[in-house]
């Protein structure tokens, strides 16, 4: 076993260096072929734009004390149109500024999008590496549990356990936590398997490479890629989820959130107040919209056969 | 693996994956409380709530609810509707009949646009048209259709006043019976030209809403496969012999580019049922997905439980019957994976 390990030892940084050149030149390649193709380029724009808007929301709008996720009334100023001194996108029935909603909705989803796909990533990726890594009857045992949760489908199932825990956005993000790991698992099972059978996998081995540094190394760089395509287009689809929550009635009525503000601007529609649903609604659409061409520039680029597919 | 062995299979499979939906989602209704809010007033005395809670066994531990709950729902009786104030078994089916008139008119819509646009698209590959195709395909993918309802709302119904809202028109209603629930059915049933136009009338601009996501799905799908097959040999050697390019894509290219398309039928009916949640609220329809709207937000477990898993049965259902089609349709593919 000594013998094994010894002469692996001195090699070690020099493998390290050139995997780290092959890599640094892949990402290069990807960069490329990503930054050639017009919708993603716009997808990647409108990211920034949101990424700005919701970073600097408290320089956009003045924040609402003590709350800033709270929306801000001016009873002074109910139902006033789009164009109002003080209101550019008019207000709500109740007096909250639209412009507030759309600006602040934007760090709402932000906050709502990073948690839920930094939680369901970790959540998937270790659940699917135990899986796939450990094998036999735990292997069994845990795709079961995600043949059951794949059975229902996603909104559906969000929309129970949300129920269940009750309406707030805190627990929206909960019940999506719940919901959305399982893909992730299921993907990174399927990598592993895969990558396990590789040639260089292989080699690792016989060289006595530890099992940890095998996954390590080897199987996790690899694996994550198609991870990070389903979580780049989870971004989106997150929000369009939670808003769709929010929108049912699942969230706290007056919090700045796309789905809230839309729902809420639903009663005014009949008396020609279009702009209190119209805006906040296209916000949704234009985050979703901007992650999923993304994504889907990103699945393309980092693999050469779903080229032009879907 | 023989495809009706390949059937008997899954078919075995099935019921456990229900069980297992059914206990978790059970589990889950249980933890968030107990049931009894649905049958409480504010008369009763604890003594009477007791007598209550063993009437429903709901002071027994959780298995032995489950086993309770699975009794009753093996002989049909789901529980009682908070929300609709009846028991679940009997407003589920009229319900049901509204969601499968709306879904049922969006999907053959969405089906008929999908493949086409999809041919469309996938035959100018890389042109402008492509691009617009696309462009609207991922749009439809990332729309939230209950936004979407809501500016068809504001269009046609609130500003030009074009389309009515809701089912029916509520003398027109009364006016013929409703065997099946199904009103463009019923109304052909009783001969009534004015019904049928009330209720196609009604349909539209859910119809449209609930459709656009699906047409999205279904046209990706059919664009991929279309340029793939494209690219194979046989087309080729079809052009080769001197083919013309329509009967290329008529008889060759087109029928084989169905055959993956045919996958996403699981994901449209999962798309069409989670979609209609919405379409029904914004329209007041009157189905299913309003009905687990309101149940949601105010915690009727009976009917969040009933609809969670007819959807997931619905959905596997879907999907085992979606892979016996592709299994039948393309010998090469290999099953029991």
């Amino acid at each position: 076993m000594t013998q094994i390990d010894t002469p692996a030892k001195p090699l070690d940084p020099l493998r390290h260096d050139t995997a780290f050149t092959v890599r640094l030149r892949r990402y290069r390649e990807i960069s490329g072929t990503i930054l050639s193709n017009p919708t993603t380029v716009i997808g990647l724009f409108f990211i920034i734009a949101l990424l700005c808007m919701a970073i600097f929301a408290p320089l956009l709008a003045p924040p609402n004390v003590p709350d800033p996720y709270q929306m801000p009334r001016d009873w002074g100023a109910v139902r006033s149109p789009p164009g109002t001194p003080g209101h550019p996108l008019g207000t709500t029935n109740q007096g909250g500024d639209v412009l507030y909603g759309v600006i602040w909705g934007s760090r709402t989803s932000l906050q709502l999008s990073l948690i839920v796909v930094s939680v369901t990533v970790v959540i998937g990726v270790c659940i699917g590496s135990l899986a796939g890594l450990v094998g036999g009857w735990l292997d069994e045992a845990l795709m079961r549990v995600v043949d059951i949760f794949l059975s229902i489908p996603e909104l559906i199932f969000a929309l129970a356990v949300a129920a269940i825990l009750g309406p707030s956005f805190t627990n929206i993000i909960l019940s999506l936590c719940i919901v959305f790991w399982v893909k992730y698992a299921r993907i990174m099972r399927a990598q592993i398997i895969l990558i396990r059978q590789a040639d260089y996998v292989q080699a690792a081995r016989v060289i006595g490479d530890t099992r940890f540094n095998i996954f390590r190394r080897d199987i996790l760089p690899n694996a994550i890629t198609p991870i990070a395509v389903q979580a780049t287009l989870d971004m989106g689809n997150i929000v369009l989820v939670g808003a769709t929550l929010s929108f049912i009635g699942l969230s706290e009525s007056g919090i700045a959130e796309w789905g809230v503000l839309v729902s809420e601007g639903q009663a005014g529609i009949a008396s020609g107040r279009w702009w209190a649903s119209t805006f906040p609604g296209l916000m949704i659409f234009i985050w979703a919209l901007a992650f999923n061409l993304v994504g889907d520039g990103l699945r393309d680029a980092l693999d050469p056969k779903t080229e032009d597919k879907r | 693996m023989q495809l009706r062995d390949y059937i008997i299979r899954r078919l075995i499979i099935l019921p456990f994956l229900v069980f297992g939906v059914s206990v978790v989602v059970f589990t889950l209704t249980r933890i968030g409380g107990s049931p009894i809010g649905v049958y409480l007033s504010h008369e009763m005395s604890a003594a009477e709530v007791q007598q209550l809670e063993e009437r429903f066994h709901l002071n027994e531990p959780l298995y032995v609810q489950y086993f309770y709950w699975a009794r009753g729902a093996l002989q049909g009786d789901f529980g009682y509707s908070g929300v609709a104030s009846a028991p679940v078994s009997q407003v589920f089916w009229p319900k049901l009949a509204a969601t499968l008139e709306l879904s049922v008119v969006s999907a053959a819509v969405a089906v008929m646009l999908g493949l086409w646009l999809g041919v469309f698209a996938g035959v100018r590959r890389n042109r402008w048209q492509d691009h617009v195709t696309r462009v609207v395909a991922v749009s439809g993918a990332s729309l939230p259709l209950f936004w979407f309802g809501i500016v068809l709302l504001i269009i046609f119904w609130a500003n030009l006043g074009w389309f009515p809202v809701g089912r029916s028109d509520a003398d027109i209603w009364a006016s013929m019976p409703h065997p099946t629930g199904l009103y463009m059915l019923d109304s052909i049933l009783a001969g009534s030209w004015r019904g049928f136009v009330d209720a196609v009338w009604h349909l539209i601009l859910p119809a449209i809403t609930l459709g656009f996501g699906a047409v999205a799905i279904i046209t990706r799908m059919m664009r991929s496969a279309l340029v793939e097959e494209l690219q194979q040999e046989y087309v080729d050697a079809a052009r080769a012999k001197g083919l013309p390019e329509r009967l290329v894509l008529n008889r060759h290219a087109r029928r084989n580019a169905l055959v993956p398309t045919v996958t996403v039928i699981g994901l449209t009916i999962a798309f069409l049922m989670q979609g209609a949640i919405a379409a029904e609220i914004i329209f007041r329809w009157p189905g299913l997905g309003r009905w687990m709207a309101s149940a949601v937000v105010r915690g009727d477990q009976a009917t969040i439980m009933t609809y969670v898993l007819f959807t997931s049965v619905l959905f596997l259902f879907a999907n085992l019957v979606v892979d016996i089609i592709y299994a039948k349709l393309d010998p090469r593919v290999r099953l029991g994976d």
